[in-house]
């Protein structure tokens, strides 16, 4: 648990972070989003105090930050940033074995955590351990700065924009494998993101910021149908907050059983979201799609009506 | 990782040891040859410098052994550039730390100011105060080398990665550690450029000790100059054009020696 008091900072004569209040539970999921330069960044890098704050108290599980030793803190905090950080005269192993060696674990042990992580995230042992960081792609050199933020299990992973370099089809695959990997190790994540879209995939709660203020937090779905201001509702997407709402919702959740008519012609996923079943109907210009489970076979149906439905909450 | 292959990698490195070693170091081995060869050799030469001096009776400088002045000149040189290194990336490394970090313009601009200042006129300032010998000579060299070394250790430290330097700090990692094992590694093929610099200027640099009594592979050319000796001053220049060829060699293949990434 990572408790924010009243916390600011300033640089020289500049607040860049002006008194925020954050609390953010164990295992929850919690994206800081905001135009650049509002203090996302900055907030994040005062929890492993790679920055120290000005004013106000954070409590790390209710401890204050301060009353830890600065490397010691920063060991137990998994961090991954933009471009890596990777050291380029090590190779892949040692990379992600770099905290675990700081913390002195026995060498198998090492051993062993590296390998098991590299095939958490995808990095065939043989193939990747040598290597170097000039030789791996943007979304390799991504999944091994995941893999040792992860190194030595920490309870908390501080990321900032750690997909923000990578191509949209990377991007969204990665997104999709943290997501993933969310659901099985419930670490408590602070991420910064300047893409809505990513925060909205991935949160539990979005913090918004705007000149170093908190203006709006909550679940996502609560912050589109109700932002409290012009600035938030902008950044939501403005106009397109319904598609975004609806990409929160799986076609699963509105789905009916067969009615009296026949089955209609064109098919969606149970597991698509209502975005992408809206897309479908509008595509082939049809009110009704047939809803099929991942061996593509039918087991109910949606129209129109029933997906722009009352909402559910 | 895999202790296998690098056992492999090991034998095969010890069964092609010696050729191995050879061909990678032939160049800087070659030029050492041609160096001892001529540093032992010189005093048989006669016939050769007779044709340079005819008139003269002695062609051949037989004050002190050739291996003697390159030995005091090696020594004039690897003391001055061993301390030009330990205070020169010592000092680079203090002023990029975050306390020493207001310190950083005024250390480069007293590297510049040592480099701008000739040789000689140092000796001139330091053997009132050292008197004659071998250390006026180590001082003048000591400062003359400290530019390159300063510069470059600056440069190697300052060219690391924003990112990667976040990231150690990020990971836990302590000022020491950082230093010892990220940067120092990532800037070390650039300080070994400054090094070689440094080295190899000094090593023609060391030559005008001679005029205050250190005696190295310079007296030959001085005594040559004094006496109008031009066998003697050919006979110095060699050997100093020779030895500093050999190191520059050596250093070369320091440089190219990456055991990283091969």
């Amino acid at each position: 648990m990572i408790e924010l008091f009243d916390v600011t900072k300033r640089f020289g004569s500049e607040t860049a972070v002006d008194g925020i209040s954050l609390r953010v539970e164990k295992g929850e999921f919690c994206a800081l989003v905001g135009t650049s330069g509002c203090g996302k960044s900055t907030t994040l890098r005062m929890i492993n105090r790679l920055i120290e704050h000005s004013e106000g108290e954070i409590h790390l599980e209710g401890q204050p930050v301060r009353s830890f030793n600065e490397e010691s803190l920063r060991r137990r905090i998994g961090y991954a940033i933009q471009n890596t950080g990777l050291f380029p005269h090590w190779t892949v192993a040692r990379n992600i074995g770099l905290v675990p060696r700081l913390l002195k674990w026995p060498k198998a042990r090492i051993l062993d955590r590296v390998e098991e992580l590299m095939g958490l995230l995808g990095l065939p042992v043989e193939e990747f351990s040598r290597k170097y960081p000039h030789q791996l792609s943007g979304g390799q050199a991504q999944r091994v700065g995941v893999a040792r933020a992860l190194a030595a299990d920490p309870d908390i992973l501080l990321m900032d924009e750690p997909f923000g370099a990578l191509d949209p089809i990377t991007r969204e695959t990665l997104q999709g494998e943290l997501r993933d990997l969310q659901a099985r190790l419930h670490k408590t994540i602070v991420f910064v993101t300047h893409d809505m879209d990513e925060a909205l995939a991935l949160a539990d709660r979005l913090v918004v910021m705007h000149q170093g203020r908190i203006v709006q937090q909550g679940r996502p779905i609560d912050l589109l149908r109700n932002p409290v201001d012009d600035f938030v509702e902008s950044l939501l997407g403005g106009m397109d907050r319904g598609l975004k709402e609806a990409a929160l919702t799986r076609v699963s959740e509105r789905m009916m059983s067969f009615g009296p008519r026949l089955l209609a012609s064109e098919r969606v996923s149970y597991d698509a979201s209502l975005s992408q079943a809206l897309s479908v109907m509008l595509w082939h210009r049809v009110d009704r799609l047939t809803v099929v489970d991942d061996e593509d076979i039918p087991i109910g149906e949606l129209s129109l009506r029933r997906l722009l439905g009352a909402r559910s909450s | 990782m895999s202790g296998a292959s690098h056992t492999s990698t090991l034998h095969r490195y010890l069964a092609g040891g010696w050729a191995l070693f050879l061909t990678r170091w032939s160049v800087p081995l070659i030029w050492l040859i041609l160096l001892l060869l001529l540093t032992f050799g010189m005093s048989h030469m006669e016939g050769v410098f007779r044709l340079v001096e005819p008139d003269t009776r002695e062609v051949i400088y037989r004050r002190t052994s050739f291996a003697a002045l390159l030995g005091q000149h090696l020594l004039v040189v690897g003391v001055a550039s061993l301390l030009a290194i330990l205070l020169g990336v010592g000092a680079a490394i203090a002023v990029t730390r975050p306390a020493g970090r207001d310190f950083q313009p005024m250390v480069a601009q007293l590297a510049s100011i040592g480099q701008t200042f000739p040789p000689v006129a140092v000796l001139a300032l330091a053997v009132p105060a050292l008197g004659f010998g071998t250390l006026p000579i180590i001082v003048a060299l000591l400062l003359y080398g400290l530019l390159p070394i300063v510069r470059n250790t600056l440069a190697g430290l300052s060219g690391i990665d924003a990112g990667v330097r976040e990231a150690a700090r990020g990971m836990g990692m302590t000022g020491g550690q950082i230093l010892r094992q990220v940067e120092l590694p990532l800037a070390a093929p650039v300080i070994l450029a400054g090094i070689r610099t440094s080295v190899t200027i000094n090593i023609a640099t060391a030559a005008i000790g001679a005029t205050v009594g250190a005696s190295n592979l310079g007296d030959p050319i001085i005594s040559g100059i004094v006496n109008g000796n031009t066998a003697y001053i050919v006979q110095g220049a060699v050997l100093i054009g020779l030895l500093a060829i050999t190191i520059d060699s050596l250093f070369d293949r320091l440089q190219r020696h990456r055991p990283l990434s091969t």
